[in-house]
């Protein structure tokens, strides 16, 4: 046989008008795709700027692998991951094939005379197109069992942020949305195969098509199957003419759809993936130099990027369901935040004109926006950002708005108390500047002044560690380990404060960059060569924040320093604690900073057997601190996320401690393991305290001092 | 319209203060400055009543007699949205009491004319609550003070007013305009000064003047000015208690022996 005559002839034996037509919905619907990205693309450049935004090779390849590999797709939700990839697949290959049609009959074989799909590779191109078929209607009919009957609760489009009737509580629209994607989909996929299968049918007697059936495996399925449903070669004629249509019209609407629906999502996620941020809550956007209005208040002081965000959100409900505040009962669901501001955007911004200001206020109750209680509850855990499949950065969004918030002052009594406490007093318990150190009293050596003489290491205290009596505790257990250890250190005394990490994360920007200020000068004008805390916070802003200000300083959390300082032999342990323990990730060390293995690698080396919570490592269920909202009582009758944890852990068989390494879990997790009543059933431990008492601190430290 | 107000940058002390070598006040290292707590209410009072009538020109003017390290307090009245801020200092007027700052802000008062005057009812460290009836004393102003609630509309002749007494009794009244108002906290709730605003309220100019820019001779201020004079401040000696043990007998025997000590006898 001919090679050449292995093809298939394309629009055969349609009249010219038919022919025609076709060509002027397929133009039409380019035009739709056409003016719908432009309207999009004008919408996202009505935001500013994004300094953050680096279009650099690195940049790019860490997006395209994200894409490529679905990384981010399949964590936490791995079928629903591996059915997108099916589907992602699936539907490229068949786009790539489509495209090698069109290229071969609307460009080479015109312009050129060059034909190329035929023979072998039109074989291989068939098996090709129908594995790619298989998998994306595979992956189609999973999402659509998904959603009809396993109904994850993430999907249901529930919202915490709204009463049931508010105008905007009813999602749906949404789910029309969801099924009609799906259904159009599925239908372009099946119809595709029961057109080759109409076709083979028709063809049957010529040799060119019939013996080759078995290159489209499901193609031919289709046409055994329409046989033996009576279906004749006259049949096929008429069934073929009403899918082609059917198959070819639904496709190019899907095209023409794509900027106006959620389908949008092929082109907002890959740029949201490729410019996203390394350190989107761990490094808060600095206000720019002369800018005197902070925090954002409409729609266009938000960046391009963070527009497109907006869009990027499939609503797959992730962030939903890692939310500490959502998980607990309050208002505020980091999806819902960027749904509304979507609809609120959609409303506003993509139209020729951008209209009057009030039109484009992102604060409030009304639709599109986003309450200050809403706005409040949050706990910059960052939950939500690390989850997100396609890089939405909610916090920085969040932060932005309360930035606005605090300029209004609309904000908790509390809060507003402490803010000016800090202000004042340059901690957060109001105590004098003078007693910063007062922890270090009772200690039976010195600890040096790092401002009056050069130290190895300075130790930034913090100021739960400083002033809480029971982490003073804890603080004064690290000392005497560093002091076992040999190691030269010293504190700044009362020239330390705040290092700021939460005020900044309230959205108080001038009192953090004051705070910033003060503390790199006071660590700038100090002798030493490395950083070290035992406070996760101020750990995260002085590694990643500080730069920012002019402060470069090598840091370390506690947990990696004493891992170090066991591994290098200057610490030995003495004593295998043998307990059964869970361990707690602070959000700052663990999800901000990827802090997961030294804590664990310091449990092993105690001797304890730990068990992980179902929800650790970048998982971890935040203590209900964070963002200053250790400051803000939480509403009475409420579960605090803080006791919602301890109710986790009390479901591990035979736990004896509770595990954490930062002040303010301490502080959190001992309050709560009291009111949910689970005292006496396990213990709640700083692991620096643990350690202690494994490295046989305080007898060595009776040596010493003998 | 105008209101002015009357500001202290008002000191909290910090833990283990000591008392200055000539022992007539704490010595500085040890001040922890801010804003007077009522002075917060009152500055809120007024920019309510700016912010309620955007359709008339409403001046808020505050006003401190006090050398420049009050400076920061009077931001903090700018970045709250003040108009204007005016601050009244020279050397003579070291060691004024309430009278002879109230001297001085009702010379500014006579300057600057306003409809209403505002000052705290008291401040948070010396506590005198003289200084803004003292003002209306000198103005020969109609006055009222410890005012709970306030209703007046820019431009009225007279403002009518709450005042809580003792007791749980309430006082309504209205007060002929221009007037002397000392206003209670709890009147509403101040606004919060963030610390960006208060950077952006440095760059707002400070008028700084003299006693004599406002008429007034070295006589009127500082101590000469003064109808009191601080002599000495301490830390009063513990009190001490005790139970006397023991029968009637036994317990007046002590009391005796404590009575002779006490007096020396």
């Amino acid at each position: 046989m001919d090679p050449h005559e292995l093809t298939r002839i394309l629009f055969q034996d349609f009249p010219s008008w038919e022919v025609s037509f076709f060509y002027l919905v397929g133009f039409a619907a380019i035009g739709s795709f056409i003016y719908g990205v432009y309207r999009e693309v004008r919408k996202y450049l009505r935001g500013v700027p994004d300094a953050r935004v680096v279009w650099d090779y690195a940049h790019i390849k860490q997006g395209m692998i994200a894409i490529a590999t679905h990384r981010t797709l399949v964590r936490r939700d791995p079928y629903a991951g591996i059915a997108h990839r099916a589907i992602f697949y699936g539907f490229g290959v068949l786009f790539i094939g489509t495209s090698i049609i069109t290229l071969e009959y609307d460009i080479t074989n015109r312009l050129f005379g060059l034909k190329y799909w035929y023979g072998d590779f039109y074989l291989w191109f068939k098996l090709a197109m129908n594995i790619a078929g298989v998998s994306l209607v595979g992956g189609l009919i999973y999402m659509m069992v998904r959603r009809g009957w396993i109904k994850p609760p993430k999907l249901d489009y529930a919202r915490p942020d709204r009463a049931p009737d508010a105008p905007d509580y009813d999602r749906s629209n949404y789910r029309i949305e969801d099924w009609l994607f799906l259904w159009i989909l599925v239908i372009i996929g099946v119809s595709g195969f029961v057109l080759s299968g109409a076709r083979m049918i028709w063809l049957a007697d010529r040799p060119e098509v019939w013996d080759i059936r078995w290159w489209s495996p499901v193609g031919a399925l289709f046409a055994y199957a329409l046989r033996a449903l009576g279906l004749n070669a006259e049949g096929a004629v008429i069934l073929r003419q009403l899918i082609w249509w059917s198959h070819g019209a639904l496709a190019l609407t899907l095209i023409s759809l794509i900027p106006y629906t959620k389908a949008k999502h092929i082109f907002t996620a890959i740029v949201s993936l490729v410019v996203r941020d390394p350190l989107p809550a761990q490094r808060l956007p600095k206000v720019p130099e002369g800018q005197e209005q902070i925090g954002y208040r409409f729609l266009t002081d938000m960046s391009w990027k963070q527009l497109l965000h907006l869009d990027a959100c499939t609503k797959c409900g992730r962030c939903h369901e890692a939310c500490p505040a959502r998980t607990t009962g309050g208002p505020l669901s980091p999806r819902d935040v960027i749904l509304s501001l979507r609809e609120l955007a959609n409303s506003a911004l993509e139209y020729s004109a951008v209209p009057e200001q009030s039109k484009l206020a992102m604060h409030g109750t009304g639709v599109g926006q986003v309450s200050s209680e809403t706005l409040w509850a949050c706990r910059t855990c960052m939950a939500c950002v690390e989850i997100c499949p396609v890089a939405v950065e909610h916090v920085p969004i969040i932060v932005q708005m309360r930035r606005a918030l605090v300029e209004e002052g609309d904000m908790d009594p509390l809060l507003q108390k402490t803010l000016q406490t800090i202000h004042k007093s340059g901690n957060s318990f109001g105590e004098s500047r003078r007693k910063r150190g007062g922890w270090a009293k009772v200690l039976p050596f010195p600890v040096k002044d790092a401002r009056k003489e050069p130290v190895d290491v300075l130790w930034f205290v913090g100021d739960y560690a400083s002033f809480d009596p029971r982490n003073q505790k804890v603080s004064q257990a690290f000392a005497r380990l560093m002091h076992a250890a040999g190691i030269d250190f010293g504190i700044l005394y009362d020239g330390e404060s705040n290092a700021g990490n939460d005020i900044r994360r309230v959205g108080e920007e001038g009192l953090y960059e004051h705070l910033a200020e003060s503390n790199i000068s006071a660590m700038q004008s100090a002798d030493f060569n490395r950083v070290v805390t035992t406070d996760p916070h101020s750990f995260n802003t002085i590694k990643n924040e500080y730069p920012d200000f002019g402060g470069q300083f090598e840091i370390e959390h506690y947990t990696s320093f004493v891992m170090n300082l066991i591994e290098e032999g200057c610490l030995t342990v003495k004593k295998q604690l043998g307990h059964r323990v869970t361990f707690h990730d602070p959000c700052h060390l663990g999800r901000f900073n990827k802090g997961y293995d030294a804590p664990r690698k310091l449990l092993e080396a105690i001797g304890c057997e730990l068990v992980e919570m179902k929800r650790c490592k970048d998982n971890s269920f935040c203590c209900g601190a964070g963002g200053g909202r250790i400051w803000v009582p939480d509403p009475v009758g409420s579960e605090k996320p803080a006791q919602n944890r301890m109710r986790e852990a009390a479901t591990i068989e035979g736990l004896e401690v509770y595990v954490v390494s930062c002040p303010k879990d301490l502080t959190m997790f001992e309050d709560a393991l009291k009111t949910t009543g689970y005292e006496g059933k396990f213990v709640v431990r700083e692991l620096l305290e643990m350690l202690e008492e494994a490295l046989e601190i305080n007898l060595v430290e009776a040596e010493v001092t003998a | 319209m105008k209101i002015l107000i009357a500001i202290k940058q008002a000191i909290a002390l910090d833990e283990d203060f000591e008392i200055r070598a000539d022992g007539r006040d704490i010595e500085e290292d040890f001040f922890l400055p801010d804003l007077n707590e009522w002075d917060e209410y009152s500055l809120e009072e007024a920019m309510l009543i700016k912010e309620r009538h955007v359709d008339t020109s409403v001046e808020v003017v505050c006003v401190t007699i006090a050398p420049d390290s009050a400076d920061e307090a009077l931001r903090k009245c700018l970045a709250k949205g003040a108009d204007r801020a005016i601050r009244v200092w020279d050397d003579a007027m070291e060691g004024s009491d309430p009278v002879a700052i109230a001297r001085a802000l009702a010379a500014v008062a006579k300057k600057e004319a306003p409809d209403l005057f505002f000052a705290g009812v008291q401040s948070s460290d010396h506590a005198h609550g003289a200084t803004g009836i003292a003002v209306a004393g000198f103005l020969g102003w109609a006055h009222s003070a410890v005012v709970a609630r306030l209703d007046y509309a820019p431009g009225a002749k007279e403002a009518v007013l709450k005042r809580e007494l003792e007791g749980g009794l309430s006082q309504e009244l209205r007060v002929p305009c221009p007037a002397v108002l000392t206003i209670q906290l709890g009147i509403n709730k101040p606004r919060y000064a963030s610390l960006r605003g208060m950077k952006l309220a440095a760059a707002k100019p400070i008028e700084t003047l003299e006693s004599s820019d406002i008429g007034l001779s070295t006589n009127d201020c500082g101590e000469t000015g003064s109808l009191s004079r601080v002599r000495r401040m301490y830390v009063p000696e513990k009190q001490r208690a005790q139970i006397l043990a023991g029968d009637i007998a036994a317990q007046a025997k002590a009391l005796a022996a404590i009575i002779r000590e006490a007096t020396g006898g």
